[in-house]
């Protein structure tokens, strides 16, 4: 008996209508998470490469150019300039520059040659911590190899003297990077973006749309028809829902095309856990509602929740870098699991085997936060 | 006995905090009656109207609708009743057309049903040709024709109007009291609430809230000849010229200053404007017996619920 179904259909066509109608909502709903995408995977690429360099070869020995050149060949350092003087390297530095100095002594060539202990000073700029980190493990590696490499040098000329075979003991690492050898960074950018524009487009567009009826009193001319509170909550969620997916879709290519996510896993299973995802996300957007009168309480009650759900997400930053007291809290987070969800399922390939617990997680806040908006909904319209 | 009841409310009270709204009102509407609902902003019209729609639950008393307690079983009224709220609570957004087919939608009509409706109620508020406008560039009186419509979608046997004609222009106001009425004629109940004291006079009944309590209730005359007892003159005297010397005379029941202009009632029988002006000497420019307007009457109730109110 009740108006079930055709009201459903009512509202969702009413809303699509809404939606569909205003321009610069369809720009925002369907554009703006596949720019921001774009610039956002751009943006935060944390790889390091071409750090500004000035060399100060005071040595200017054959040994020492080698050095320079080889030390600059690797990509990761870039020359700007020459210095006559250490000092002079440093005020490179100083200005910024350049975030590394190379300073290679006097008599370091005679020094080798002479089979002599010898070192090289690295100045590295460490206000930009990653960039110092990369451009330390760089030298670290490019030196310990060639000191690895000057050892062998003079062991085979001593054994070539002597007539015999000298053992010595080595021990190499063979470091592999597993499902991002180059350590590129939009890889594991992008499965966060998705986290986050999901969020942002889903929870403020129904926090939003319910707190506009509200506003406008339209919410009252509703209450007054024998349409279910059910019905129009799931009429205005679905078309969110849709969208969601439309989005998700695109930012799944632009990963794939232009940021390289190597789209391991099952794209069913990413659009499942999207799904699973947007009940979560959608129920926060009615519980914010329910605690809002106008368009803009709702705006920053969802922005509220929003900042700290990204920041504790590990959607740029790793959660094991957190301080220990708040590493636990992060567990409460939603867009946690679904972050780790994405990454697991697009970069690593994970299946429903491996990733099922973060699933389970998910339906689980999904349903509650749900029925709670929904429970609240319902109440506050009595 | 009359026709049937359709309303029927006995002691309904409605507290928000310590603040009643509305206390102890009892009354009951006849089906195809136009039942008018007066008040000052604040009297407890609106919150009286939205217990009956069953959007507030009453704090205490009984309020059938249709046959059903509303406090019961709001949904069940629903289906019942068309609705219209003080704001206007349509989409802007959507054409008159698209409003319409949602909350057809939402009253669970079927989809050929809606369409037939639609059609018909847009032409009998005058919207067929701009049917497809954006509702937003609608002219006031149209919006609220359209909402009119809205609320007949689903043939309410009652129909529920919160100040329908508020900000709309005196002629959009004439063609609106058109549609209640002719909606009354075919046998729907009209419970409307004005503080427009000339659309009173449309209504078969009028009930006079004023802080929260159902001060009188009668047709227009009815409450009239009870409030307003003997004869009513308008007087205009010169600037400056006071009205004392009629305030002494015996036989004069109350005088109202409107302005430089006075509404003076008296016993029936003991003046005649040739008298007054003889009293009033060179101050009188204008004296005429005039009847008393629901305006009048509503003074008068207001006057004496003060009066109750300071012991």
């Amino acid at each position: 008996m009740g108006t079930g179904l055709s009201g459903l259909m009512a509202v969702m066509r009413k809303e699509l209508r809404q939606t569909f109608r205003d321009r610069r909502m369809v720009a925002i709903l369907i554009m703006a998470p596949l720019i921001q995408t774009v610039v956002l995977g751009y943006a935060v690429d944390l790889d390091v490469d071409a750090v500004p360099t000035v060399v100060c070869d005071r040595d200017q020995s054959p040994a020492s150019r080698a050095l320079v050149q080889e030390y600059l060949a690797g990509g990761t350092f870039r020359l700007v300039g020459r210095a006559a003087e250490p000092a002079d390297a440093e005020r490179w530095l100083d200005r910024g520059d350049a975030a590394v100095a190379l300073i290679l002594e006097r008599g370091l060539g005679e020094r080798l040659r002479a089979g002599q202990a010898a070192s090289v000073q690295v100045f590295i700029d460490g206000s930009d911590s990653n960039r110092a980190l990369v451009a330390m493990s760089a030298s670290t590696q490019f030196f310990v190899g060639r000191a690895a490499r000057l050892s062998q040098e003079r062991l085979s000329w001593l054994e070539r003297l002597q007539g015999r075979s000298l053992a010595v003991p080595r021990l190499t690492l063979e470091p592999r990077i597993m499902y991002n050898p180059r350590l590129s960074s939009p890889r594991y950018m992008v499965p966060g973006v998705a986290a986050f524009l999901l969020l942002l487009v889903t929870t403020l567009l129904t926090a939003m749309g319910i707190a506009r009826e509200r506003e406008l009193g339209t919410l009252e001319q509703i209450l007054v028809t024998p349409l279910s509170p059910m019905a129009l909550l799931t009429g205005k969620c679905l078309p969110f829902a849709f969208l969601g997916l439309i989005d998700v879709a695109g930012l799944v290519a632009i990963g794939a095309l232009l940021f390289d996510v190597p789209m391991r896993g099952p794209l069913w299973l990413v659009f499942a856990g999207t799904l699973v995802y947007l009940l979560t996300t959608l129920g926060i957007g009615i519980l914010i509602s329910t605690v809002s009168r106008t368009q803009q309480q709702a705006m920053l009650g969802a922005l509220f929740f929003m900042l700290p759900a990204l920041l504790l997400s590990g959607f740029a930053t790793p959660i094991g870098n957190m301080p220990g007291w708040l590493q636990p809290i992060t567990y409460l987070n939603p867009m946690r699991y679904f972050v780790e969800f994405m990454r697991g399922c697009l970069i690593r390939g994970s299946g429903l085997a491996e990733l099922w617990p973060k699933l389970l997680v998910l339906l689980v806040f999904g349903l509650s936060v749900l029925g709670l908006g929904a429970l609240r909904f319902r109440k506050r319209l009595a | 006995m009359g026709p049937e009841a359709v309303i029927e409310v006995a002691g309904l009270t409605r507290r928000f905090g310590s603040f009643t709204a509305v206390q102890q009102v009892s009354f009951s509407v006849r089906a195809g009656e136009i039942f008018g609902f007066l008040g000052a902003n604040g009297a407890g019209k609106s919150t009286t109207i939205r217990i009956l729609c069953g959007l507030l639950a009453p704090s205490e008393g009984h309020a059938c609708v249709a046959g059903i307690d509303v406090a019961r079983d709001p949904e069940a009224v629903k289906r019942s009743i068309g609705y219209m709220s003080q704001k206007f609570s349509l989409y802007l957004d959507l054409t008159a057309e698209e409003n319409l087919e949602f909350f057809g939608g939402a009253y669970g009509l079927g989809r050929r049903a809606l369409r037939q409706r639609g059609r018909e109620l847009l032409a009998r508020v005058g919207l067929r040709e701009r049917s497809a406008e954006i509702t937003g560039r609608l002219p006031g009186g149209m919006r609220q024709r359209l909402a009119l419509a809205a609320a007949m979608l689903h043939r309410p046997r009652i129909l529920f109007l919160d100040e329908p004609t508020s900000g709309v222009d005196p002629r959009a106001r004439q063609s609106f009291w058109a549609l209640i009425r002719e909606a009354a004629r075919e046998g729907v109940t009209v419970f409307v609430t004005t503080h427009a004291m000339d659309e009173a006079e449309f209504c078969d009944r009028i009930g006079l809230m004023a802080d929260g309590r159902l001060r009188a209730l009668d047709t227009p005359d009815g409450l009239k000849r009870s409030f307003l007892p003997g004869e009513m003159f308008h007087l205009e005297l010169s600037p400056d010229r006071s009205i004392d010397a009629l305030a002494s005379q015996p036989g004069v029941l109350r005088i109202e200053s409107a302005g430089a202009a006075y509404r003076l009632r008296v016993e029936a029988g003991r003046f005649d404007p040739e008298k007054l002006r003889a009293l009033l000497g060179p101050a009188a420019v204008r004296v005429e017996r005039v009847e008393p307007d629901l305006e009048d009457v509503f003074l008068e109730v207001v006057t004496q619920a003060r009066g109750e109110a300071v012991p």
